[in-house]
């Protein structure tokens, strides 16, 4: 029962908001935050939990159930922390609107990670997708940006729905999530793979579906773009790692060489475009894209280590990620720009803002001591094992790449002269400061013992590693 | 071959200490920095010199041999699964740590001075413990997950303080390029790990050096390739040296113990851990020796046509450091580290020497510009001319016995030509120190002189200060700039006396379990024969050094002659053999273009563009759908006829026999 | 076999085709909607003949039932067609098909 509070706590907390004064801004703050935290205190506690209740019995079993799995839980608590951060950061017009958004899409996205029936989670795949159009519609500048992020997402939403009901249909039930993997078998698996590893793809993205990727970071409110590069970016993946892995291994398997081209594809691709960005919130976008090929490429390499290292990554990569665009987000509303061309020298004025744009950035980058090292190096560890040297090379220069664009980002910024034609405001207010210091002390944490996060059984997840099931 | 375990299991609270006094430094002065004020360069020094006793009270625990195992080994904590991260003090270990917390502490002590009066003057200090402490790290990790953290941790504090003038472009710039490049020396390390784990399943040295053999000749070779690479990178060997001459960006003190005594070291350090797996590969040591006489040889070569003070000793550091490769690189462990040893004295002693005049002249670098210094700094004079004798190799002076072990080493392991290079070398070296010692201390002051009469054209570029300084009123040092250098003149002079006496000095016996597997065989030319060889051509470049810019009519005429030296520079020279322009053009703009390329032209146009065909068919469909919703109802219920007629149509004719 | 019909079940059939045609016909041909929808209610009831008929001969009174059911369905259909009808004329103040085409795609 204590899950089900977990995941409707949100939307029903976002509703009620509406009953506030339209212009009480610190009191949907306040109250934002509150069910944030008060989202991550329950899912402490509800980490073994699930509820469930019959939903559909026909034409397959389907059920409103819900609970962590081993990998979710994390997600779930990066979502709450993320979550906290962006209603904190939030210093947008239509404060009440934006912040009920804000818990709408924690709300939709609870469900998806803590969804144990496939149906549910196709479900709150779609429903992830409002918030963000919302948010883009209401608060970007470019409408084609917002549609061009709901018509790429929607179509990946469409083809997962498909392919869940014909998973429905050949195993009689989609309540499957987290529990013992059976491979499908039949005519209709190639069509399944395909269904869900499109939409996954999509969601991720993954080079050649990734165009929505850097106008919707771009475009998006900072608060809401770190949620969704942070967390939403992770559905697909943990999509992979949940249904793909467990229930059609051998699809992985036989296509594996393919999605790792795509995987190291992106991975390069996203850091050389990163390189000559020159839009602040560009630079990050692409960087994701490149981190993210690297993640998809240690799932489909089905090793032990690498897929540790996946789930260290992408608990590290959605809190450096959302620091990022928190940290981009006071940029841009003190100075009015993103370009790296018009920045400059913000160091001297706002020595709290560069120190925490500093530690997102080095954790980024990959520096030893922060959770995204750990990640990086074990992912980087299975994936030569698994005998894909040339992408384990292939990711070590991408490290390299990821140190030049990364400082060029930071240093564009902070260091160099003094602009006399920037505004320069006020430093890092402690509210502001409050929203990003959890990422980054979780990230410092993780970064000197990721132990908690290596403990995770991987045997459900290679169950087929003999070949046979 | 016998392999000793790596260090005695424990608890060792002074090694604890030792290592995690300066991270509480730094913490404390990044926190309490406005709180602290001037406070914090004493804390901080404090702090390191703490940090030093505690290495001395660890002498006895990290040289102690109990069953087969020497030195301390203190189990921390599992960092992840089977990497469990550990400190080990050995031998080896105790030497940097001395070295990195000792001079450390000098320097620190130095640079209340030197920094006296900067805005950020705690979030120095704060830089200088962090790198201290993770310098510390590198060395006593006991695996090398822990080595790269440090080494990567190191590279950031050599980031933050060559950039900690951060509105300098040069320096920003500077901090860049240095951290870039390091991180290509972790990639190869991080590669190395890889493949260890790969073949021996653990990481830790002492596992690693025993199973030696599981990896295979191949694998061995690339494992060593990629630890070098991280060597190389981080030591500034060549092909990876050019950020080292950028980073003397950084204030003078962080010159002189990052990216003189200590840092730049850490490859030494790296290739006399891995003794075990460099001895096993005839062909990495091959390999790393030639690189490391290549860079001594270029660093000097450079060394001489440079004009800017703290780049000349940049060019030595690189130089000196490529003596030190080539010594562990072909096997000559104990010469490698005793060159660390006395160059961390001399070296970081020119730096602070160098730093005195830098303080006194406002900011001035260009030594043409200086000049006639002698009587107006006698203790700076001194301090130069003491540690100028120890890096020429001079007998007596340290870096004379450490030199002649590593070139001694170079032909008792079968390399002559590494050995003609390290005397030709040492020849050079004598010279170029030389002439930066006579331009800086004798003649008469240039700073009041016009730079285009020195033949600078553009002075903003070359280190000149903008306001030359007054020769009467020099900005001189007080003796919290000062003790520091008087007291790094005793280990200049005389360190070098622990390495007398051949297979039976205190050096070699310190060092006798530690690299007891390797020993030198006996060269052709004998050790003492050697050291006349080196010290013949060491005079022949002080002679050359004196003929060209300390003889009477040298000294009068010194403007001209140094305008037609600046004038006459090949710019093969000047641009440093095009290093810089060559790295820049093969990877830096190939990944600029392929960027431009992949954000301008293929996301735009091939991937947008294929959807936007996509786009267009469906709009296509559409418009084919739309021919039909003519609004008319007749019409539409002529169609619905037609598809009535259709089907009964076809189930007249075919459904019949259904 | 003629169950309970008096006449054979062929009869029926084509006098329900020729209502039928009649009813398309007059939807065709027709430009006036109330005619057009009075040709509807002629097809429904060929088919209500049909049901009724084969009702009869089977014996089953499903279709019986069926056929009011239809019926019921015909009366609504007719009563809202009318009122679109009426919304139409009040518009566009004439009731001509061809000259109605807001659905236009």
């Amino acid at each position: 029962m204590a899950v089900l509070v977990l995941v409707l706590l949100p939307a029903v907390a976002g509703a009620l908001l509406f009953l506030l004064p339209r212009d009480d801004v610190r009191a949907s703050k306040t109250i934002g935050a509150l069910v944030a935290l008060a989202t991550i205190v329950l899912a402490v506690f509800t980490r073994h939990q699930q509820f469930s209740a019959t939903w559909l019995t026909r034409p397959f079993v389907s059920n409103l159930h819900f609970g962590a799995t081993s990998i979710s839980w994390w997600i779930v608590l990066l979502l709450g922390i993320a979550t906290f951060g962006a209603i904190l950061a939030t210093n947008v017009s239509r404060t009440r609107s934006f912040i009920a958004l804000l818990l709408f899409l924690e709300a939709s996205m609870l469900g998806l990670f803590l969804a144990r029936d496939l149906l549910l989670f196709a479900l709150c795949w779609d429903l992830m997708l409002i918030p963000v159009f919302l948010g883009l519609i209401h608060w970007g500048s470019h409408p084609a940006t917002a549609w061009r992020y709901f018509i790429y997402n929607f179509a990946g939403g469409l083809l997962l729905l498909l392919a869940t009901a014909a998973f429905g249909l050949s195993v009689g039930t989609t309540d499957v999530i987290g529990g013992t993997g059976v491979a499908l078998v039949g005519p209709w698996v190639p069509w399944i793979f395909a269904g869900f590893a499109i939409a996954f793809l999509v969601k991720t993205p993954v080079w050649p579906l990734h165009t929505w990727m850097p106008l919707t970071y771009a475009d998006t409110p900072a608060p809401m773009i770190s949620v969704v590069a942070g967390v939403q970016s992770k559905a697909g993946l943990y999509g992979f790692i949940t249904i793909g892995m467990v229930f059609l291994p051998e699809m992985m398997r036989a296509y594996a060489g393919l999605f790792i081209t795509l995987g190291i594809i992106s991975l390069l691709y996203g850091a050389v475009a990163s390189l000559v960005q020159t839009d602040a919130k560009r630079v990050v976008a692409y960087s994701s894209l490149s981190h993210l090929g690297l993640i998809l490429v240690a799932i489909f390499s089905f090793n032990p280590i690498a897929l540790v290292g996946a789930l260290i990554y992408i608990v590290a990569h959605g809190l450096f990620s959302a620091a990022l665009f928190l940290g981009l987000g006071y940029v841009e509303e003190r100075e009015e720009t993103r370009s790296l061309v018009r920045l400059g020298g913000l160091g001297a004025a706002n020595p709290r803002l560069t120190g925490a744009l500093c530690i997102a950035v080095l954790a980024a980058l990959g520096l030893p001591g922060l959770a995204g090292f750990a990640g990086e190096l074990l992912m980087l560890i299975g994936i030569f094992a698994a005998g894909f040297a040339w992408a384990a090379i292939l990711g070590l220069v991408a490290v390299v790449l990821a140190s030049a664009y990364f400082l060029r980002l930071f240093q564009g910024m902070m260091n160099g002269p003094v602009r006399p034609d920037l505004p320069m405001r006020r430093d890092l207010t402690w509210i502001e400061a409050l929203a990003v210091v959890p990422l980054l002390l979780a990230l410092l944490v993780l970064g000197v013992n990721p132990h908690p996060l290596t403990t995770f059984n991987t045997a459900p997840y290679l169950q087929s590693s003999g070949g046979g099931r | 071959m016998v392999h000793h375990v790596m260090g005695v299991p424990g608890f060792y609270p002074w090694l604890l200490a030792l290592w995690l006094l300066p991270l509480l430094g730094a913490i404390v002065c990044f926190a309490f920095g406005p709180q602290l004020r001037r406070v914090a360069g004493a804390f901080a020094s404090a702090i390191v010199g703490a940090s030093f006793l505690f290495a001395v009270i660890c002498w006895g625990v990290g040289t102690q041999t109990v069953g087969g195992a020497l030195g301390a080994h203190q189990v921390l904590f599992s960092w992840l699964p089977g990497f469990d991260f550990g400190l080990l003090l050995d031998p080896l270990s105790l030497v940097w740590a001395l070295v990195i917390t000792g001079v450390g502490c000098l320097i620190h002590i130095y640079s209340i001075g030197y920094l006296e009066g900067d805005r950020a003057f705690a979030r120095f200090f704060a830089y200088m413990n962090f790198f201290i402490f993770a310098m510390l790290t590198l060395v006593l990790s006991d695996n090398f997950v822990g080595l790269l953290v440090g080494w990567a941790l190191v590279g950031l504090a050599s980031y933050f303080l060559i950039g900690y003038w951060f509105d300098r472009p040069s320096a920003v710039a500077a901090a860049r390029k240095a951290f870039v490049i390091n991180v290509v020396g972790d990639v190869g390390i991080m590669f190395a790990i890889i493949l260890i784990y790969s073949r021996i399943g653990s990481l830790s040295f002492g596992d690693v050096f025993a199973n030696v053999d599981k990896l295979g000749t191949a694998t061995l070779l690339a494992v060593l390739v990629c630890l070098f690479l991280g060597a190389a990178a981080k030591s500034a060997q060549v092909p990876l040296h050019t950020w080292l001459p950028d980073a003397m960006e950084g204030p003078t003190p962080v010159s002189a113990l990052i990216h003189a005594a200590t840092m730049v070291t850490a490859g030494v350090y790296l290739i006399a851990r891995c003794a075990p797996l460099w001895s096993a590969s005839k062909d990495a040591q091959l390999l790393v020796g030639t690189i490391g006489g290549l860079t001594a040889l270029l660093g000097a070569v450079l060394g001489m046509v440079q004009w800017d003070i703290k780049r000349i000793l940049a060019y030595s550091t690189m130089s000196q450091i490529g003596y030190m490769i080539m010594g562990v690189g072909i096997g000559a462990y104990e010469g490698g580290v005793a060159h660390f040893l006395t160059q961390a004295f001399f070296k970081a002693q020119l730096f602070l020497g160098a730093g005195l005049i830098i303080h006194a002249l406002s900011n001035e670098q260009d030594v043409r510009r200086m000049g006639g210094l002698a009587k107006k700094m006698p203790f700076a004079f001194w301090a130069m001319l003491t540690a100028v004798l120890a890096i020429s190799g001079i007998p007596g002076f340290s870096g004379f016995f450490s030199k002649d072990l590593i070139i001694y080493g170079t032909l008792a392991n079968g390399h002559p030509w590494l050995y003609a290079v390290g005397i030709l070398t040492a020849g050079i070296t004598a010279y170029y120190m030389f002439r930066l010692f006579f331009i800086t201390f004798f003649g008469t002051y240039r700073g009041d002189v016009d730079p285009s009469s020195l033949g600078i054209r553009h002075p903003e570029l070359a280190g000149v200060a903008s306001a030359h300084a007054d020769a009467e009123h020099l900005h001189m040092s007080g003796w919290v700039m000062n003790v520091p250098v008087a007291i790094l003149m005793v280990p200049t002079v005389f360190s070098g006396w622990l390495l007398f006496g051949g297979t039976h000095s205190p050096w070699a016996r310190f060092f006798v379990s530690q690299f007891a597997q390797i020993r030198l065989p006996a060269a052709p030319i004998s050790e003492g024969l050697t050291s006349v060889l080196t010290f013949v051509l060491v005079l022949a470049g002080i002679t050359v050094a004196y003929l060209r810019y300390a003889t009477p009519s040298a000294q009068r005429n010194a403007v001209e002659r140094l305008r037609r030296e600046t004038v006459g520079m090949p710019p093969v020279l000047s641009n440093a053999f095009y290093f810089d322009a060559a790295l820049d053009a093969l990877f830096v703009r190939t990944s600029q273009w392929l960027g431009y390329l992949a954000a301008r032209y293929v996301d735009p146009l091939v991937i947008d563009g294929g959807v936007r065909e996509v786009v267009i068919s469906t709009q296509w469909l559409g418009a084919l759908a739309r021919a039909f919703q003519s609004g008319l109802v007749r019409a539409y219920a002529v169609l619905l006829v037609a598809g009535a007629a259709c089907f009964i149509a076809y189930y007249a004719l075919a459904g019949g026999a259904r | 076999m003629s169950g309970a019909l008096s006449a054979p079940i062929a009869n029926y059939v084509a006098l329900s085709g020729i209502l039928f045609f009649l009813g398309v016909t007059g939807v065709l041909l027709r430009r006036n909607p109330l005619i057009m929808l009075m040709s509807i209610e002629l097809m429904f009831n060929a088919a209500n003949l049909l049901l009724v008929a084969f009702a009869r001969l089977w014996t089953q009174n499903v279709g019986q039932i069926f056929a009011f059911l239809s019926i019921t369905v015909a009366a609504a259909e007719a009563a809202i067609g009318l009122a679109i009808v009426v919304v139409v004329f009040r518009s566009a103040r004439h009731v001509d098909v061809d000259e109605t085409n807001l659905m236009k795609g």
